[in-house]
C-alpha cells in the first residue's frame, strides 16, 4: 500500500499520491453516480492523482481489505 | 573503590561518569545502559508496571521487557527505551520508570501490600461504583509507563529515503549471507543492523564457518559486501516493513537528536532478524538477576560483564551447556545445569561433568527467592534448595518475524525461518549441531502459586491471569490479550507471547498451533514520536509562502498572517493601534482617495490550446467562449454535487490562451479539477494547463486615484492604454499586465507583473501618492459591496444561494448551457424555500454590532436557526456595522427584521435584512 506504480513515473511514494474518491458502481442517474456507492472488501475502484508527480490523473484498483494495489491506469474517456 | 577495566568486543577502555536515578556510576565507552549498570553491580532497574515489584534484566536487545529507562533530564527526555538500546554516553542522565518517590521506596508498591494481587479484569470489576471516571484520576496516575515529556527542544529527525533491489533486515550470519547472495546475483543491497556493528550472534560463536573464525568470515564478508557496492546500515533499527516499504530509525551512537528515520524501498525484503530466546515460568521468576541465557553470555563476550558469581542454568536444550562452558571460562561460577529433558547426547555435558559440574536431567526449578534480588532457588522433583545470584533462563526460541505481518517479508532466513544450527544457517559450519528442544514452558506448582508464575514481565500477566480469563471465556488468544494485557506494550509478545500461547493450550487442553499468537503491532521497538514526524513540525508542517513584496511590507511596518498558506499584511501599523481601527482607517483612505494592496497570492491557472474555449465552456458557468480577446468576465465554477468550488475572472488574452484567476487557498483544488476533466472528457483534445501563479505577482491598486497614480508611475507608454482601458479589460506589455477590474467598488486596476519588478512598482506607486492596505481593509471593500469570498462560498452554496443565478441563464443559442455540476442543481431540495440565499444585514437601529458567525432567528430566544452570518465588519463608508448573511428564501425578503443571536459574545441583536451590495449598488465608482 507504500508504493503506487504510476504509468508515467515508475514506482513512487503514496505520499506523492491524493485520492480523489471512490468510482460509482450502481446504475441510477447523476445522484447514483456522485453519492451512492456499493463496497466491496476486496475490490475498489478509484481515482488518484499523482500530484506531487507528474500530476496524471489515475484509475487505481485496490483491495481495500489487504491494502494491496492490484492495477493502475492513467484515466481516459468520459467520467463515469 | 574503582572496579578493574572490563574487556569486551564492544568495549574499550576509555570510561566516564554517568547518572541512574541520580547517582554516579562509571561506564566503559561502547556500554549500554543495561551492560554497564549490570557492571556497577545494579541489578533492579524499574518496577512493574501493575504489583509495581523490583524488576532487572531479562533481555538484551529491543524485547527487554522491564528495564525500560527515560534518558535525559525533562522535559527533553526520551520515556521508555530499553536499557540494551542506550548506549551510555559521558554525564548521560538516566532515569528509572513506574517508582515514586524512588525505585527502593515505592508508596504504590507498600500501598499493595495488604490488597494481594489484582486479577484480570480488576480494572473492570473493581472500579464501578460510582463509576470509573471517579477513580481514573488515580488510577492512571498509577498506570503506564514512563512520562511523556512536556515538550521535546531536540531537533527534527533528518528523512532519508532510498531504494534498492534488495533489503536485508538484520547482519548477523544468515542476513550477511543473504547480502552476499544479493550482491553475487548484481543486485543493489541494503543491510541494516540495529546494533552498532554485524556480526549478531557470531560475536560469541567458537565455530568455524568456510574453515574462517567466525569473526574473521564476518570481516571477509563485510569487505565482499563494502566493494560490491552494499549499502550497510549500522544502528539502524527496523521500525516496521509493510506493503514494499521498510521504516528504520539510525540514532548515531553518542549523537541523541541526530536521529535519522530511513524510508527504504525495495521489491524484496529479507527478514534476517534472527530469534528471540524465551523465558520459562515458575514461582517468582521475575526477580532480578533472572535472565535469559543468551544475554548473559552476550554481556560477558560483548562487555565483559558476569550476569552473576554464581549461577544456576535452567533450560531445556544443548545449548545451555555450551553456554556453561563459556560463562565458566569468563570467570562464573556455575553450580548446577538444571535440563528439563530425560536424557542428551550432548558432549559438552559430559565435559562439565568431568569438570565437576553438576548436570541434572528431568528436573526444573520450580521457584525463586529473594527479595531485591534473586538468592536461592528451589528444584524438583527431587526437591532441593541451591544458593545462587543469577539464574539464567533458555526455554528455546521465537523467530523475530514481528515486525510485519509475516506476509511483507518475501524471504525469511536463519534463525527469523526457525534455523538453530549455525550449519543450517551459514551453510557449512563445524558447530555442534542442532539444539536439540524439548518443548518446555512452566514448572508445576500449586493453584496459589500461579500467581506468581509471570508470563508477560511487562505487563504483569501470570498463569492465574490466564487460567481467569479462560475460565471467564475467553478462548481466542486475541481475546485473552486484551482481557489479560498479554503481549501489550513495548514488549508486542516478544518474550512472553509464545509463552502465554503455551500456556492457554495447555490450561485448554488445545494444541498450542490451533492458539496461535496474538498479532504484534509496529513500531518493532520504541521511537520516539519526534522520530516519525521527521521534518513534519512546526513549520515543516507546511511550508510558509512569501510573495515578492514580502520584505517591503515589514519594512512597512505590516503585520502578516498567514492565510492559504501564503505570509500576508493583515494591516499596517502606522495606520492605527489594532487590526479594528488600522483596518477601518485603510478602507476610508481606498475610498477617499486610494490605495494598493499585494494581490500576488492570487491563483493564476493559463489554459491554452485550440479547444481551451469549449473546454472553459463546459467547466465555467459563464461563458468563456463568448469573452472578447482583451476582456476579463467573471466566472465561477462548480463540483460535481452543484455546489460552488471557487469564482474568480476569466481573462482571455488570445482566442486560444485564458487565464483564470482563482481564491488564493482554493489554486491548488482548481488546478486539479480542470486538469481531471482535461485527462477524462476532454482527453486527446488540445488543451494545455499550466499554473503561472508565482509566475506573476499581482498588485491592486484601488480608489478614485488610482489612474493618476498609474499614469505617473507607469509612464507616458501607457497614458494612451490607460486612458482607453474600459472596466473588465485588459493590456498587455512583455513584463506586465494591466487590468482594469474591482474587488473593492472603487475604480480599480491589477498590475500583473514579473515577480522582479514587483517591488520598483510598488515603490513607484507609493511614490506616485498611494498607501498600502492589508486583508483586514480589503475585507471591509468587499463586504460593503457585497462581493464574496469563501466564507460565503463555503462549499455548501449553489450558484442560486449566492446570488449567481444570472449565470445559469440559457446562452445565446437559447439552450441552457451544460456545464459541470449543473445536473445535481436540478435536485429538488436545492429549489426548497429553506434553502439560504445571500443577503446584507445591518443593524435595526442602525448603530449595534453584530458579527460574523451569529445564528439568525425570528424572535429573541428563538431555538430555531433560519441562517448565519457569514461575514460582518464596521464599514466607515455608512458608519455603521454592516454583514452577509446566508437566510432562509422564505425569511430573506428586503426590509424583515430578525435577530442575530450570539449568546457566547454579544447575546441578541436585532437586525434589518438589506441588499447583499450596502454600499455604491449601482456601480458607480467602478465606471467612473
Amino acid at each position: 500500500m507504500s508504493l503506487f506504480t504510476c504509468p508515467f513515473c515508475g514506482p513512487r511514494n503514496l505520499e506523492e499520491f491524493s485520492f480523489h474518491k471512490t468510482l460509482p458502481n450502481i446504475a441510477g442517474g447523476e445522484f447514483e453516480k456522485i453519492y451512492l456507492r456499493r463496497d466491496s472488501p476486496s475490490q475498489s475502484d478509484e481515482h488518484w492523482q499523482h500530484r506531487y508527480g507528474c500530476r496524471a490523473w489515475l484509475r487505481v484498483r485496490r483491495n481495500p481489505s489487504s491494502g494491496d494495489i492490484l492495477e493502475v491506469e492513467l484515466l481516459t474517456g468520459a467520467p463515469p | 573503590v574503582s572496579a578493574p577495566l572490563r574487556s569486551g568486543r564492544r568495549i574499550s577502555a576509555e570510561t566516564f561518569d554517568f547518572y541512574f536515578d541520580g547517582r554516579r556510576y562509571i561506564a566503559q565507552r561502547g556500554d549500554t545502559a543495561a551492560s554497564a549498570l549490570a557492571a556497577n553491580g545494579v541489578r533492579a532497574f524499574g518496577r512493574s508496571i501493575k504489583y509495581r515489584r523490583l524488576r532487572g534484566l531479562l533481555a538484551l536487545g529491543p524485547e527487554e521487557p522491564n528495564a525500560l529507562l527515560t534518558v535525559g533530564e525533562a522535559p527533553a527526555c526520551i520515556p521508555n527505551v530499553p536499557a540494551p538500546l542506550v548506549r551510555v554516553e559521558p554525564g548521560m542522565r538516566l532515569y528509572s520508570q513506574n517508582r515514586w518517590p524512588s525505585l527502593r521506596i515505592d508508596v504504590a508498591s507498600l500501598l499493595r501490600l495488604g490488597s494481594g494481587f489484582w486479577g484480570a479484569g480488576f480494572y473492570y470489576k473493581t472500579f464501578i461504583w460510582p463509576s470509573w471516571k471517579f477513580y481514573e484520576g488515580l488510577i492512571r496516575r498509577l498506570a503506564g509507563l514512563g512520562l511523556a515529556p512536556g515538550s521535546c527542544n531536540l531537533p527534527p529527525a533528518r528523512v532519508l529515503h532510498l531504494d534498492a533491489d534488495v533489503i536485508v533486515a538484520g547482519g548477523g550470519a544468515a542476513g550477511l549471507r543473504a547480502a552476499l547472495a544479493a550482491l553475487r546475483l548484481h543486485q543493489r543491497v541494503i543491510l541494516c543492523e540495529r546494533e552498532p556493528v554485524l556480526g549478531g550472534e557470531l560475536s560469541f560463536e567458537t565455530a568455524t564457518i568456510d574453515g574462517l573464525a567466525a569473526l574473521e568470515w564476518v570481516r571477509v564478508a563485510i569487505d565482499e559486501l563494502m566493494r560490491g557496492g552494499a549499502r550497510i546500515l549500522t544502528d539502524t533499527a527496523i521500525v516496521s516493513a509493510a506493503g514494499g516499504v521498510v521504516i528504520a530509525h539510525h540514532q548515531p551512537a553518542g549523537m541523541p537528536g541526530a536521529d535519522t528515520l530511513l524510508r527504504l524501498y525495495a521489491p524484496r525484503l529479507v527478514n534476517a532478524m534472527g530469534a528471540i530466546e524465551r523465558p520459562i515460568a515458575f514461582v517468582d521468576n521475575d526477580l532480578p538477576g533472572i535472565m535469559l541465557a543468551g544475554a548473559a553470555e552476550r554481556l560477558l563476550s560483548d562487555y565483559g560483564v558476569r550476569a552473576g558469581e554464581r549461577a544456576v542454568l535452567f533450560g531445556n536444550h544443548d545449548r545451555l551447556y555450551r553456554t556453561a562452558q563459556r560463562l565458566r571460562a569468563g570467570g562464573v561460577d556455575v553450580k548446577l545445569i538444571v535440563d528439563t529433558r530425560d536424557s542428551t547426547p550432548s558432549g559438552a555435558r559430559e565435559a562439565l561433568l568431568g569438570a565437576g559440574v553438576e548436570c541434572l536431567l528431568a528436573h526444573s526449578i520450580v521457584r525463586a527467592f529473594g527479595s531485591s534480588a534473586v538468592r536461592a532457588v528451589q528444584i524438583a522433583p527431587v526437591t532441593r534448595r541451591i544458593d545462587c545470584d543469577a539464574v539464567l533462563l533458555s526455554g528455546g526460541w521465537s523467530p523475530a518475524v514481528r515486525a510485519a505481518d509475516a506476509k511483507d517479508w518475501h524471504d525469511v532466513c536463519g534463525a527469523a525461518a526457525g534455523k538453530l544450527s549455525l550449519a543450517a544457517i551459514a551453510g557449512t559450519s563445524d558447530d555442534d549441531g542442532e539444539p536439540q528442544l524439548e518443548p518446555y514452558w512452566r514448572s508445576a506448582c500449586t493453584a496459589a502459586e500461579e500467581k506468581r508464575q509471570f508470563v508477560d514481565l511487562q505487563n504483569d500477566v501470570t498463569v492465574a491471569d490466564l487460567r481467569q480469563a479462560l475460565a471467564e471465556g475467553f478462548r481466542d488468544i486475541e481475546h485473552v490479550k486484551r482481557y489479560t494485557t498479554l503481549g501489550v506494550g513495548t514488549e508486542q509478545g516478544r518474550t512472553g507471547g509464545m509463552l502465554g500461547a503455551a500456556i492457554v493450550a495447555e490450561l485448554s487442553g488445545t494444541a498450542l498451533a490451533a492458539i496461535g499468537t496474538s498479532r504484534a503491532r509496529g513500531p518493532y521497538q520504541p521511537v520516539p514520536m519526534g522520530v516519525l514526524s521527521g521534518t513534519r513540525v512546526g513549520a515543516g508542517l507546511r511550508p510558509e509562502r512569501r510573495t515578492p513584496l514580502h520584505d517591503v511590507h515589514i519594512a512597512a511596518g505590516a503585520v502578516m498572517e498567514l492565510m492559504g498558506g501564503w505570509m500576508r499584511p493583515r494591516y499596517y501599523t502606522g495606520n492605527g493601534k489594532d487590526s479594528f481601527s488600522a483596518g477601518i482607517a485603510e478602507a476610508a483612505r481606498v475610498r477617499q482617495a486610494g490605495g494598493i494592496c499585494d494581490g500576488s497570492t492570487l491563483g493564476k491557472i493559463e489554459i491554452a490550446g485550440p479547444d481551451a474555449a469549449a473546454f472553459l465552456d463546459r467547466l465555467y458557468l459563464n461563458s468563456a467562449s463568448a469573452i472578447e480577446p482583451g476582456r476579463a468576465r467573471y466566472a465561477a465554477l462548480l463540483r460535481e454535487d452543484g455546489m460552488v468550488l471557487d469564482d474568480g475572472l476569466l481573462l482571455r488574452q488570445t482566442p486560444a490562451r485564458y487565464i483564470a484567476t482563482t481564491s488564493s487557498s482554493h489554486t491548488a483544488q482548481v488546478l486539479s479539477h480542470l486538469e481531471f476533466y482535461r485527462d477524462t472528457e476532454f482527453r486527446g483534445r488540445r488543451i494545455a494547463i499550466t499554473d503561472i501563479t508565482e509566475a506573476r505577482s499581482v498588485i491592486i491598486v484601488a480608489g478614485p486615484d488610482s489612474r493618476t497614480a498609474l499614469r505617473t508611475a507607469l509612464g507616458y507608454d501607457w497614458h494612451e492604454r490607460l486612458a482607453a482601458l474600459r472596466h473588465m479589460g485588459f493590456v498587455e506589455a512583455a513584463n506586465l499586465r494591466l487590468l482594469r477590474a474591482s474587488f473593492s467598488g472603487e475604480l480599480a486596476y491589477e498590475l500583473h507583473c514579473q515577480p522582479a519588478i514587483a517591488q520598483d512598482l510598488w515603490q513607484s506607486l507609493g511614490a506616485a501618492g498611494l498607501k498600502p492596505f492589508g486583508l483586514e481593509a480589503l475585507d471591509i471593500l468587499r463586504v460593503e459591496k457585497g462581493y464574496l469570498t469563501s466564507s460565503e462560498l463555503n462549499g455548501q452554496t449553489t450558484p442560486m444561494d449566492a446570488g449567481m443565478g444570472a449565470m445559469l441563464r440559457a446562452g445565446s443559442d437559447g439552450a441552457p448551457r451544460n456545464s459541470v455540476g449543473r445536473a445535481l442543481l436540478e435536485r429538488e431540495g436545492l429549489k426548497a424555500a429553506d434553502r439560504p440565499i445571500l443577503v446584507g444585514l445591518r443593524a435595526a437601529d442602525g448603530s449595534g454590532q453584530f458579527l460574523g458567525g451569529a445564528q439568525i432567528t425570528a424572535a429573541p430566544g428563538d431555538r430555531m436557526s433560519l441562517g448565519y452570518v457569514t461575514s460582518a465588519v464596521f464599514s466607515p463608508a455608512l458608519k455603521e456595522w454592516i454583514g452577509l448573511a446566508l437566510i432562509a428564501r422564505h425569511s430573506s425578503a428586503v426590509g424583515t427584521e430578525l435577530v442575530a443571536r450570539d449568546p457566547l459574545r454579544g447575546g441578541d441583536m436585532r437586525v434589518r435584512i438589506v441588499p447583499p451590495a450596502h454600499f455604491d449598488p449601482e456601480s458607480q465608482r467602478i465606471r467612473a
